[in-house]
């Protein structure tokens, strides 16, 4: 029977293999749709990692992570340097650090941080946060670019920058009697960093030292820097601070701990809960795309059974031959089944080469242009679900023309 | 005995009803069905090979009464028990002609059997209704009309089933070839086993058959 099937199939390879293509390109947009959004999650609940809360002014987590994380939005509040300085001295803590936000440049948030940021703080699957071009600001007036700002701008080691008040080019006045010196550049990573400017918190108070209620006082260039002393230049409040801790178990203990914490209203969120919070709305698109694919495999299902049906017709010849020489209706409409199986199966089976081939030779381009991770992997055990459906799916509806043949041959009489 | 019908009438619908003779066919027999188009010959031969359901009358094949077999049965009779041939197009184009007379076994266990070499008796077979052997290995579309007819014959005739069914099938074929495929069925079949029931409104081919039934006469 299987011998026949595939002669049968050889002598109409043209239609079968168009039909199989088209439910074979279905599957792999299915497929493709799948990985890049698992890859986009992941990705996205990845945009930090490192860290193990935030610490932001008592406010909704999804505000506080939107500003640290995605550089959106104003903070509302900030906190000062006193709590944050009282709260270095915790002995449950592996590393604080605090970021300032505020201004921009060209359009590109600034984050003024300490060094460290780029030590602790990491992306994807625990990925640092590593350097083109460059290194950390040692320097007041030092800058580390991330790698959209630098492709951008043109920037690069020793370019000199000006940092504007304000997010925004036209309602930011410049800060443009001091300038910044690009000391490193970042390597692409896919992230909200790649979009952002760091400076030192020091040159962060340096620049804002003029200034009051967001207007210019003073200028710098006439001001003597020798005169500051590094408590001047200590910030009185910053936005947010990275926390990382030295166990995972203190966790609890920890959030607690910030959110009775009588001498200022701040709160600690953590990034994961909140980023997967986030997903949650975001991740609408993905699902109309899923459904969009679905759609898709339908319409291939609907040509290959009309593939069949139509095929029908051409093998009448072939099937009343069968039926003379005693094969019952059954059996023919086993074929047709059968051949619904072997299309279904090929398509599967070619789907998931393509797409692993392709995840394959292209993970450094999405990597770099999309910063997305798509794992390599022939096929996950909720894909192997999703094809037995499709499969499934496919075998009911070829049950279509298989009765058509059954009814057909049963009342065909042999001429 | 190997075929027997008794009473065999069909109707079509309300105005047109055809009743046929009686036919009796023992081992050896041949008989041949004379008729002008529309007579009913093709829906006699199809009540025989069991593809059409008796409305009335009975059918006896080798001791099987077709009224009391639901139609699997039926399928299993005509699997072991027939071997039929065509008008014309018998074969499958995208199969061999070796695999195209192998069908006539692949059906049923009961002929296939009754085959011990199947290579052998196809050569056998083909050889003896004058082709040679190298046409086995021939795609069936390189065939002339009158090898495929004896390519048809030859599985017909493959596994000895008792009765051979022939609808026209020298309709295509030219008097002298006619005649040659005529003789050779007759000293290719078994004459001990098998019988041979053949339709045609070709009257000239009446010397080669034992009996000649003629529809266009009424049987009422």
């Amino acid at each position: 029977m299987i011998k026949l099937l595939f002669k049968s199939i050889r002598a109409r390879l043209l239609p079968v293999f168009l039909v199989t293509i088209t439910l074979m390109a279905s599957m792999v947009l299915l497929l493709s749709v799948e990985r890049i959004q698992q890859a986009t999650e992941d990705g996205f609940n990845q945009s930090i990692s490192g860290i193990d809360a935030i610490i932001g002014p008592r406010a909704s987590s999804l505000e506080v992570v939107l500003y640290t994380v995605f550089h959106l939005g104003k903070p509302t509040n900030n906190i000062t340097m006193k709590t944050i300085d009282e709260l270095r001295t915790r002995n449950d803590l592996n590393f604080l650090v605090p970021i300032a936000l505020g201004d921009s440049h060209q359009g590109f948030r600034v984050i003024a941080t300490e060094p460290s940021y780029f030590k602790y703080v990491k992306v994807g699957d625990k990925q640092s946060i590593s350097f083109v071009s460059g290194a950390a600001f040692d320097k007041i007036d030092g800058a580390v670019i991330g790698a959209d700002v630098a492709k951008q701008l043109g920037y690069q080691v020793g370019s000199k920058i000006h940092i504007s008040h304000g997010s925004g080019e036209s309602i930011g006045i410049k800060h443009d009697d001091f300038s910044f010196s690009v000391s490193g550049v970042l390597n692409k990573t896919g992230t909200p960093i790649d979009q952002a400017v760091f400076i030192d918190l020091k040159g962060y108070e340096l620049i804002h030292l003029g200034w009051q209620s967001g207007r210019k006082i003073f200028n710098l260039d006439q001001f003597d820097m020798d005169s500051l002393s590094e408590k001047d230049l200590k910030p009185k409040t910053v936005t947010a601070a990275f926390i990382g801790l030295k166990s995972k178990l203190g966790l609890f203990t920890f959030t607690r701990d910030m959110a009775n914490y009588s001498q200022e209203a701040i709160s600690a969120v953590i990034p994961g809960v909140a980023l997967a919070e986030l997903w949650s709305i975001v991740g609408m698109v993905d699902q109309g795309f899923n459904l969009l694919s679905w759609i898709i495999i339908a319409i291939s299902l609907i040509a290959m059974v009309t593939l069949i049906i139509s095929s029908i017709d051409s093998r009448k010849r072939e099937m009343t031959i069968y039926r003379a020489n005693g094969a019952s209706p059954f059996y023919l409409s086993m074929l047709v089944v059968l051949e619904a199986l072997f299309i279904g199966l090929t398509a599967i089976i070619g789907a998931v080469i393509f797409v692993a081939l392709a995840t394959y030779f292209s993970t450094d381009y999405l990597i770099t242009t999309l910063g997305i991770t798509p794992e390599f992997d022939w096929i996950d055990l909720k894909e192997i679900k999703i094809f037995a459906i499709i499969l499934l799916a496919g075998v009911m509806s070829s049950l279509i023309p298989a009765i058509m043949v059954f009814r057909k041959n049963l009342h065909q009489t042999l001429s | 005995m190997i075929l027997k019908t008794s009473e065999l009438s069909y109707t079509y619908d309300v105005n047109r009803r055809i009743s046929f003779p009686d036919i009796n066919l023992e081992a050896g027999k041949k008989t041949l069905i004379i008729g002008s188009s529309g007579c009913g010959k093709t829906t006699l031969l199809n009540l025989i090979a069991g593809a059409l359901k008796l409305q009335s009358g009975e059918v006896n094949l080798a001791s099987h009464c077709y009224s009391s077999l639901n139609s699997s049965a039926l399928d299993q009779v005509r699997a072991n028990h027939i071997g039929y041939v065509f008008q014309t197009l018998n074969l499958i184009p995208f199969l061999s002609v070796i695999d195209n007379i192998a069908l006539g076994v692949k059906f049923s266990k009961l002929r296939n059997n009754r085959t011990s070499d199947i290579k052998q008796e196809i050569i056998r077979l083909i050889t003896s209704l004058g082709l040679s052997q190298s046409v086995l290995k021939k795609s069936v579309n390189h065939l002339s009309v009158g090898q495929q007819q004896r390519v048809a014959l030859a599985r017909a005739l493959l596994g000895k089933p008792n009765l051979i069914l022939a609808d026209e099938p020298t309709s295509a074929l030219d008097q002298v070839s006619s005649n040659q495929f005529l003789q050779e069925l007759n000293h290719t079949f078994d004459a001990k086993s098998q019988a041979v029931l053949m339709v045609s409104h070709d009257l000239t081919l009446a010397p080669h058959f034992d009996e000649v039934i003629d529809l266009n006469k009424t049987y009422d």
